[in-house]
């Protein structure tokens, strides 16, 4: 008996070597004709029972179990794999954690889910179905999930990131994504709406009073991040749109809407929107007073204090450019200044220095894009140092916002 | 038959008369306008005479040996011409030549007599001049082109805060390297009236090609005139479009990189353009100066010259880069 297990890989393999002479007769030849016979016999058969039309694409019954393992096998292999040198900035940021839950709300919550908000009805019946976020992120770790978020999956519904050069945005996600698993649902929608109620939660007359305005629901939905009065959430991920030129506010959104500035968060929001609604928006957020207080929020950073030296040389920097790097005076375009500024041009003083410098930085990548002039500032910020980013943006945000004298009329 | 026999004569007569016609020109070191300019093409000439001088002996002695004395040649005859002809003969054709060349250059380079001193720095892709100022103040800083009176000796200090561009206007003088952090020097003394060209001789990036200026050689009191209006502040618009261009550069940040004096543009990256419709070319000389070169100009910077650091503000309405152009032609 035990002779006869010892042999048996023996006899085993031999058996193969005789049912193999006699198909090829001991030819190569004939070996590799059978070999390709097979392959070719395989993908018409494949062929031909795809063109029957007897493939089940039904996302009514779920995939095999085995097939379901393969796929999510090679899915978690790929982006284990290809999320190798993916180095994670700080992710304990406030303002990147504002901005990820803002768009969160707009472009995941629907098909993920959120914090005391299930998934909804329709997209449970996908295959293969998108898991409920909160519960599904500890397997991934933070460079994984960007890659994730950046990349999207093939053969589920998870796209691409809208832009994808604006890495910050899709960092910004995740590290909304890393507070998502402990959030409670009270703290989702503070994050996600800020101070304004959320739609739907109805009774205020307030809300009541938006929805009854066409643009109303709109402008609730830009309230989320820019504040009910346009001036951001006091945290520096969104920037002040009240008192801004009208025609820099319309030309960036549109510019959003073509695809010409880039940016995941605001291109599918413009671009969903009528020519006439921007319109009235860049009306509407130009209107608003300039000089109210921002609301203070749990968010708020405290006040910065800034080095009255270090101002001084901010200015300088601001007035008269680094001429030995090539780098112009910023005041000549965005004030202040005693004389008029192409309204095509944004008033910058008193805006906060987060989103200020991440302009700056974007503007100098190259992958900012903007409204008809956004050359003008890639060529401008080409040769800024960090250093001088950083002191530009603190000097512009703690100057007072203030009207710019516009004297061209705006164009349409 | 006759014509057969003309015709790469004349074919010959043509294409060397083409070739000479090369030699001249507002930028030929072989038609000179300035001191320099005429030693180095005298240096050239002598060169030339003597290369070719040489060049018939060695050719010569060539066909002797293999058409018409083929024989065995005397050992030690051949000995002595080789020594003669390869070692001893060079020395000395060379040794003049080094001490003739050599001595050229404290002629051209003698600080003495030097009226007046020129500050030119080459930048990616264009010249910023200063002319020292008529009444002893600060320097007049120009760009693009340079002015001389006729005669005098006239020092230019060479600089670059870039790479490394080099100075050549080859009708009046030799070329000198622009080095970042050092200063060099030329000097040039022009001796006829016209106008020349002068370009960077030194590969210095994507516009390389596009980095020329124009010499213009005066009647000293006809330059003295000029420096004194070049001095002044830019003069105020004359019309209403003039007007609505300067309101334009001001309100567009033009400001930020030029300088108009006279005006609050103040910007120290560009050229000054306080009397840029004066110049004779725009843009480092790559276009006419003319009011629809300079809508072309600011509305394509980027085509014309590639790579150069000042946006194109093609995204203006038609109506106000017109008004630009034509305030800024008007800043004569």
């Amino acid at each position: 008996m035990l002779r006869q297990v010892e042999r048996l890989p023996r006899r085993i393999a031999g058996y193969f070597r005789h049912v193999l002479r006699c198909l090829t007769g001991g030819s190569w030849w004939r070996g590799i004709a059978l070999l390709g016979g097979l392959l070719t016999a395989t993908v018409l058969g494949a062929l031909f029972v795809a063109w029957t039309g007897l493939v089940s694409v039904s996302a009514h019954t779920e995939h095999w179990a085995v097939t379901r393992w393969f796929l999510g096998f090679a899915m978690r292999n790929a982006v284990e794999t290809q999320s190798i040198g993916i180095e994670p900035p700080r992710l304990d940021d406030r303002t990147l954690v504002l901005k990820g839950a803002g768009h969160y709300e707009t472009g995941c919550a629907a098909c993920h889910g959120a914090p005391g908000k299930p998934r909804s009805l329709i997209v449970q019946h996908m295959i293969p179905s998108p898991p409920y976020l909160p519960d599904h992120l500890e397997q991934w770790d933070p460079s994984e999930l960007f890659w994730i978020v950046h990349n999207g999956l093939k053969y589920t519904a998870m796209p691409a990131w809208p832009a994808y050069e604006r890495k910050d945005e899709v960092w910004a996600m995740v590290a909304f994504l890393q507070r998502l698993p402990t959030m409670t649902p009270a703290e989702y929608e503070a994050l996600a709406f800020g101070p304004t109620p959320a739609p739907g939660d109805g009774g205020s007359s307030a809300l009541l009073d938006t929805l009854s305005d066409p643009l109303g629901p709109v402008l609730a939905d830009c309230a989320r991040c820019h504040g009910a009065e346009g001036l951001g959430r006091g945290a520096g991920a969104f920037p002040k749109l009240a008192g801004q030129s009208e025609t820099y506010l319309l030309e960036s959104l549109r510019a959003y809407a073509n695809g010409a500035r880039k940016s995941g968060v605001m291109q599918p929001i413009a671009a969903g929107l009528d020519d006439e609604v921007l319109q009235r928006l860049a009306r509407h957020y130009a209107q608003l007073p300039a000089d109210a207080t921002v609301p203070a929020t749990d968010e708020a950073d405290e006040a910065v204090e800034y080095d009255e030296a270090e101002l001084a040389q901010a200015l300088r920097l601001a007035e008269h450019g680094a001429a030995e790097r090539g780098v112009p005076s910023c005041t000549d375009c965005h004030g202040p200044k005693s004389g008029p500024i192409n309204p095509a041009y944004p008033a910058i003083a008193g805006q906060y220095a987060e989103y200020l410098a991440l302009q700056l930085e974007l503007f100098k990548s190259g992958h900012r894009g903007g409204t008809d002039y956004a050359n003008v500032m890639h060529s401008a910020a080409q040769r800024l140092t960090p250093e001088q980013i950083d002191q530009l943006a603190r000097y512009y945000a703690s100057q007072p916002w203030e009207a710019i004298e516009r004297v061209t009329e705006p164009r349409d | 038959m006759k014509p057969t026999v003309l015709a790469p004569r004349s074919g010959l007569l043509l294409a060397t008369a083409i070739l000479l016609a090369g030699c001249d020109g507002p930028q030929s070191a072989l038609a000179p306008a300035g001191d320099g300019a005429e030693r180095i093409a005298n240096l050239f000439w002598w060169m030339l005479g003597g290369s070719a001088v040489i060049w018939t002996l060695v050719l010569g002695l060539a066909a002797y040996v293999t058409r018409f004395s083929r024989g065995k040649h005397s050992l030690v005859a051949s000995r002595w011409l080789i020594l003669g002809g390869g070692v001893v003969f060079p020395t000395v054709v060379l040794s003049a030549l080094l001490i003739y060349g050599l001595m050229l250059i404290p002629a051209l380079r003698t600080p003495e007599d030097v009226g007046m001193r020129v500050e030119v720095s080459g930048e990616q892709w264009w010249w910023r001049v200063h002319y020292p100022s008529p009444d002893g103040g600060g320097p007049i800083e120009l760009a693009n082109e340079v002015r001389l009176p006729l005669g005098e000796r006239v020092a230019f200090d060479l600089l670059s805060p870039d790479v490394i561009h080099s100075f050549w206007v080859p009708s009046l003088a030799g070329k000198v390297d622009m080095i970042p952090g050092r200063t060099t020097e030329l000097i040039v003394q022009p001796t006829q009236l016209g106008t020349f060209r002068g370009a960077c001789a030194e590969y210095c990036g994507t516009a390389h090609a596009l980095m020329n200026f124009q010499v213009v050689v005066m009647e000293p009191a006809a330059f003295e005139r000029w420096l004194a209006h070049q001095a002044e502040p830019a003069q105020p618009p004359r019309s209403e479009i003039a007007q609505r261009g300067l309101e334009s550069f001001l309100a567009n940040g033009c400001g930020a990189c030029h300088a108009i004096r006279g005006t609050e543009a103040d910007g120290r990256l560009g050229p000054d353009l306080t009397h840029v419709g004066s110049r004779l070319g725009l843009g480092a000389d790559v276009l006419p100066n003319t009011t629809e070169a300079f809508v072309r100009w600011i509305g394509h910077t980027d085509r014309i010259k590639p790579d150069v650091r000042m946006p194109a503000y093609g995204m203006l309405p038609d109506d106000e880069l017109a008004a630009l152009a034509t305030y800024l032609s008007e800043l004569e």
